[in-house]
């Protein structure tokens, strides 16, 4: 389980987290919602360990983050972060280069699953198959927890529609996934808890069956309700 | 596999009452080899543990069965296969009974109503078969 527990973070002035908690389960996809610049990607980051905190504390497995850490969790960033003129082989065989719990086999499987070419370079691709690439350098490590921040955002729907099958396939299995979104509408299926976040502070976290059981209503139901718009 | 959710029921029960209706349909038939809760997340595109769910519901319920590291089965148990039919038929005739009351339809033209309306689409049917 990732705990994250009351994390605060201030640039200059500015306090972007105001005390956040919320927890993400192994064998779950754990999905945060809000508007842009509401502090998705500063708790991606935090729990990266890539931005310093405040104050507040993130633990793994009830361990708190250190080196290792990165063995077990992984963060896919929205946007590839490879040279464009690098092919998806080069990618790969960098990955494979800094990565221990690089998995080649995934990786090749990957490949396949979303119809790309070893051979093609990443400056050649569309924005759909760039994403795909990008998930997939993330998705073929071996390990525990993956944080994906907008994986659905920009892209044209047939891609989204891929990428939307890796949360039903075993890539996932038995994993921790987090992702982040502002666009619910795709993918209300999929996700096993919702965590929405305003200004800073979670307003609600709930699973999503729950609510439908006990309360009939949809996420978006529930969004409408607490974001009051 | 072609099945249009709402977002307002639990999905786990949706797919429970699609089961239902195939099985009753007898597009499954007893003793029928199911996908496995993977493939069916992946056909439905739906959360792999909301899958899981409703199978573990439906094992409950007798409607299939998992022998050992098989793939799942519809159950051949006749009572029931017949329970199923009886419940979905008993959940939409209850509906249509209250619609009805509440808006004060006599029992004379329910059955009226209901005679005609079973006829033309029995006719809409045969045209269709022709088609």
């Amino acid at each position: 389980m990732i705990e994250v527990k009351n994390i605060k973070k201030n640039y200059g002035r500015k306090q972007v987290l105001k005390g956040v908690s919320f927890t993400a389960n192994k064998g779950e996809i754990t999905c945060l919602i809000g508007v842009n610049g509401v502090g998705k990607t500063t708790i991606m980051n935090a729990i990266m360990g890539l931005t310093p905190i405040n104050s507040g504390e993130i633990l793994i497995e009830g361990k708190q983050l250190d080196k290792t850490s990165y063995e077990k969790i992984t963060f896919i960033p929205d946007a590839i972060t490879m040279l464009p003129q690098m092919k998806i082989s080069d990618a790969m065989a960098f990955m494979n280069d800094y990565y221990q719990c690089w998995n080649q086999k995934r990786a090749n499987d990957m490949l396949k699953f979303f119809r790309l070419e070893k051979e093609s370079r990443i400056s050649e691709l569309s924005k759909g198959n760039r994403a795909k690439v990008n998930l997939l350098l993330g998705l073929a490590l071996d390990v525990d927890y993956v944080l994906m921040d907008e994986p659905f955002s920009g892209i044209d729907i047939f891609s989204r529609e891929q990428i939307a099958e890796v949360f039903t396939s075993h890539l996932i299995e038995n994993r921790g996934v987090i992702i982040t979104t502002h666009e619910i509408h795709d993918i209300e299926h999929l996700i096993d808890k919702a965590v929405l976040l305003d200004d800073g502070v979670i307003i609600k976290e709930f699973n999503a069956e729950e609510v439908r059981e006990n309360e009939g209503k949809s996420i978006v139901d529930v969004m409408r309700e607490v974001f009051r718009v | 596999m072609e099945l249009k959710f709402n977002n307002r029921d639990p999905v786990y029960r949706q797919v429970i009452q699609y089961f239902k209706i195939q099985i009753a349909k007898g597009t499954l038939e007893p003793g029928e080899e199911i996908p496995s809760r993977r493939e069916l997340a992946n056909k439905l595109k739906i959360n792999p543990n909301t899958a899981q769910r409703a199978y573990k519901e439906m094992e409950e319920e007798g409607l299939i069965f998992t022998e050992g590291n098989l793939p799942s089965r519809v159950t051949k148990d006749k009572q029931v296969l017949r329970a199923v039919r009886e419940e979905l038929i008993m959940e939409a005739t209850e509906t249509f009974i209250q619609t009805m009351h509440a808006i004060n339809v006599s029992l004379d033209e329910v059955v009226q109503r209901v005679t005609d309306n079973y006829q033309s689409h029995l006719e809409e049917g045969e045209k269709d078969d022709r088609s």
